[in-house]
């Protein structure tokens, strides 16, 4: 069975049908991709996966438990962690303590010392290039800085599975090499990650596997090469690529 | 400088707290000031609570609970202290009650649930007489006993209750300076800012949330014991009176909100320049301060009350305060 | 109890409904095109109250002829409180609440300085009499506020719908920015519907005073009531604030005639802290989202 697994999600906004029947699944260490035009669904599979939304039809597996309906808290506890795609961290408190909050509320046990979880919010602020952040307000730092936090505080939960909302969007090439060189090592470290992104060049060079999205239902699912050749996925997206 | 500013500034002023009693105050004016420090004690803990992200406009009904707590165990023939510890917690459980109700009601919503909370205790103080003697309340109320240990003569003069107040008072500070520098004050603050976001950092908001309507409610619970025992008569319409919940929402929201100390300096400051400045002159609009502050900061205090909510303590916390007071 | 006093209970609580539906318009028309909260609301009433029993008790004139009186009296503190209101910063539905409770407490200090504490009522000979419909009682003040009650709401309601005012003001309520965008004049129907809510509640307050006793702290109830009567209503729904008013009244009386009056504030803050559980949104968005 696959790290996770989604059978038949639908969601619906009113009227709208935001995803109709999605299957998905997510192989142990792998990195898949997501892709899809603008309003085809994407966020909304990542809210129903973190436990945000309910959807209104289909089942969730985790590591072979069923999260259907579990509330925010108890998914991210049993090791799925995300960030959003315009950030949102606590404008008005530190980085440190932004990422203060996932390294201190994981999990139930509170044996950890304060000491311990001050040293480990130091490391994972260092793994994203904001040691020297710390101390600032969230507010002021600038939209690369945001995402990295956005970054930091995903890890700060110790995911075995990391959502990844458009890291590299509205990023500078540069910024979005880093970004692909993130991709790698969060791999390294034996992470799962599903993730989407409006590039296909950054997915094409770190996903295992792309599923594409379009209208609220998977039109193709594959590796990236087949993929990227498919005709319906040129068709959706027709002048999408950026 | 902020930070020495504030230690010297409450070292002088625990000094000048210290001082009332021992230097022969009117016993009219040394009541005033138990009064003012009683208002300290409920402004802060109405702080404590907005910490979280909890706005109240109910908080007489955790004043009136305390209250009407420690009269029924005091005149009951228990020992008042006893009276006044049970009055915290039953002002404890009254705020944990409504404070389930934020797990669906929020800001302004969750604003009036409280006004209505209150009302609900008026309404019940007034009409189950058999307990609460009902619109004509309870009088009699026996003043505190002396403690063998405690070199205060509690039963005769104000002096007792106005060190009792400055305790309590004390008290309340010490905690809430506690609560910001540990995984309270952390998991208060995410769940005050974000939410969601909190939620999907392990944080189950509603337990943090009930907790700091158990805190607030025990420390209220505790201020309106004692006013009870100073002022020795509880009513329904005199204890369970918005006036209970304005002032603390007044002087929280003018001292600074998320401020350790401002709160209670307001309280005082208010509280004594309405009593002392317009009280004698014209009673009648002896309030007006307090109205004229709400109207001032629901006006002019940028995002208002919502925007205030989330501005950082004055005091570091964690160790890591350099740049905290230079942004915002 | 028995089907008559069913019946009976059930008529006057459909008067008491009436007379419910004009003291919560004010709060449901300022809601309505604000989106702010106002709870100086039952001060308002309270205070249109207390000037008419103050000029009734000067003049002795039918205190029918005084509903109009004590609303024009109220319109200067509506051009005010729109001022205020307009600088109120967002979200309007938390900072209009603090700034409404500041004005509460300003209103009942005013009041406690001119009218003491003292309880009053208008005591006047014509209202006091009941009448006899058939084998039910009836007092003949509360038919003839539930007339005055439904004259008004009926002129407001036609008001409303048939003219371009109305038109102006349900638009404004609908959406602001989309009736600015449409070229209705938007400020203009927020002055207009000021100074019509807070005329209404003078108003109001004078036909309470003939059926409530009169205290400066009294006006919380009546904001309460407002507040649950629009809850149940939506903002600014006019036909709608009627029934939930008249369903309101009815249910009351039917509680009180079973439990005994003294229980009534209790059960209208039952009603709100009830109602906001079960709604759980925001207050001034519609019901049918
Ligand atoms: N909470 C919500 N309520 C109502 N409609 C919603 C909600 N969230 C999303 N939608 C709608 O569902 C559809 C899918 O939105 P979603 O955010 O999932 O798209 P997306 O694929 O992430 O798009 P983008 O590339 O722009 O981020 C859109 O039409 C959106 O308007
Ligand atoms: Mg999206």
């Amino acid at each position: 069975m696959a790290l996770l697994e989604g059978q038949g999600l639908s969601m619906a906004f009113g009227g709208l049908l935001a995803l109709r029947g999605v299957d998905i699944a997510v192989e142990e260490r792998q990195v898949v991709g997501l892709l899809g035009p603008n309003g085809s669904g994407k966020t909304t599979l990542f809210n129903i996966l973190s436990g945000l939304l309910h959807p209104t039809a289909g089942e969730i597996w985790f590591g072979g438990t069923r999260v259907t309906n579990l509330r925010p808290w108890q998914i991210s506890r049993l090791g799925i962690g995300r960030t959003f795609q315009i950030a949102r961290p606590f404008v008005h408190s530190t980085v440190f303590d932004n990422v203060l909050v996932g390294v201190t509320f994981r999990s139930r046990d509170h044996v950890s010392r304060g000491e311990d979880r001050r040293r480990e919010a130091e490391r994972l602020l260092a793994t994203v290039g904001l040691a020297g952040k710390a101390s600032a307000l969230a507010h002021t730092l600038s939209l690369g800085e945001r995402k990295r936090l956005e970054l930091a505080m995903a890890l700060s939960t110790r995911p075995t599975l990391l959502l990844l909302d458009e890291l590299a969007s509205g990023l500078s090439p540069k910024g979005r090499e880093e970004v692909v060189r993130f991709y790698g090592q969060l791999k390294e470290r034996g992470l799962t990650i599903f993730a989407i992104e409006h590039s296909f060049r950054v997915l094409a060079r770190v996903a295992d596997r792309l599923l594409v999205l379009d209208q609220g239902a998977i039109v193709a699912d594959g590796r990236p090469e087949q993929v990227l050749g498919s005709p319906r996925v040129v068709t959706a997206y027709l002048g999408e690529e950026e | 400088m902020p930070r020495r500013g504030w230690i010297g500034t409450s070292l002088v002023a625990a000094a000048l707290l210290l001082f009332p009693p021992l230097s022969g105050f009117h016993p009219y004016y040394l009541y005033l000031v138990s009064t003012a420090l009683l208002f300290g004690t409920l402004a802060t803990s109405w702080n404590l609570l907005a910490y979280a992200g909890q706005i109240s406009f109910g908080h007489a009904a955790f004043f009136g609970l305390g209250g009407y707590t420690a009269a029924l165990v005091s005149l009951s023939g228990l020992s008042p202290w006893l009276a006044l510890a049970l009055g915290g917690a039953v002002g404890a459980s009254g705020a944990a009650a409504i404070g389930m109700a934020s797990a669906r009601l929020s800001g302004a919503s969750l604003a009036l649930g409280t006004l209505a909370y209150t009302e609900i205790w008026r309404g019940i103080a007034h009409n189950w007489t058999a307990v609460s003697g009902g619109g004509a309340g309870l009088i009699g109320i026996p003043p505190l006993t002396p403690l063998p240990w405690l070199p205060l003569d509690l039963a005769r003069s104000r002096t007792g209750s106005y060190y009792l107040a400055l305790a309590f008072l004390l008290l309340v500070i010490a905690v809430f300076w506690g609560i910001l520098r540990s995984r309270l004050g952390l998991a208060f603050a995410a769940v005050r800012e974000e939410e969601e976001r909190a939620s999907l950092l392990g944080v189950h908001p509603l337990p943090w949330k009930v907790l700091a309507f158990a805190l607030s409610g025990f420390f209220s619970g505790l201020a309106g014991g004692l006013y009870v025992n100073m002022v020795r008569v509880v009513e329904p319409d005199l204890i369970f009176s918005h006036y209970f919940s304005i002032l603390p929402l007044v002087m929280a929201t003018f001292g600074g909100l998320g401020t350790l100390l401002g709160p209670a300096l307001a309280a005082l400051a208010l509280y004594l320049a309405s009593e002392l400045l317009l009280h004698p002159y014209i009673p009648a609009f002896h309030q007006l301060p307090y109205a004229l502050a709400l109207i001032v900061v629901a006006l002019y205090l940028p995002g208002g009350l919502a925007g205030l909510l989330p501005s950082p303590s004055p005091l570091p916390k964690r160790g890591e305060g350099e740049t905290r007071h230079g942004a915002a | 109890m028995s089907s008559h006093t069913f019946v009976q209970a059930l008529l006057s609580g459909i008067l008491l409904g009436c007379f419910y539906a004009v003291m919560a318009l004010g709060f449901s028309m300022i809601l309505g095109v604000t989106r702010a909260l106002n709870l100086a609301h039952g001060d308002l009433i309270i205070l249109g109250g207390y000037l008419g029993y103050w000029l009734w008790s000067g003049s002795g004139l039918h205190p029918l002829l005084l509903v109009p009186v004590a609303g024009a009296a109220l319109l200067p503190l509506a051009l005010l409180c729109q001022w205020l209101f307009q600088r109120l910063p967002e979200p309007k539905e938390l900072s209009s609440l603090m700034l409404t409770f500041g004005l509460s407490l300003l209103l009942q200090n005013f009041m406690l300085g001119l009218w003491r504490g003292e309880y009053r009522i208008i005591a006047s000979e014509p209202l006091t009499a009941s009448v006899r419909v058939g084998s039910l009682v009836l007092n003949q003040g509360r038919l003839i506020v539930a007339a005055a009650a439904l004259i008004l709401v009926a002129a407001l309601y036609l008001g409303l719908t048939r003219t371009r005012w109305g038109r102006a003001v349900r638009a404004t309520s609908l959406d602001r920015e989309a009736a600015a965008l449409l070229g209705i004049n938007v400020d203009e129907a927020t002055r207009t519907t000021f100074l019509l809510a807070f005329g209404l509640s003078g108003g109001a307050g004078v036909l309470f005073a003939t059926l409530h006793y009169l205290y400066p702290a009294g006006g919380i109830e009546v904001t309460l009531l407002a507040i649950v009567l629009t809850i149940w209503a939506g903002a600014g729904r006019l036909r709608s604030v009627l029934l939930a008013s008249i369903l309101l009244g009815v249910i009351e009386t039917l509680t009180l005639t079973w439990s005994g009056p003294r229980w009534r504030e209790l059960v209208v803050a039952l009603m709100l802290l009830g109602s906001l559980l079960a709604r759980s949104g925001g207050l001034a968005r519609s019901r049918s989202r």
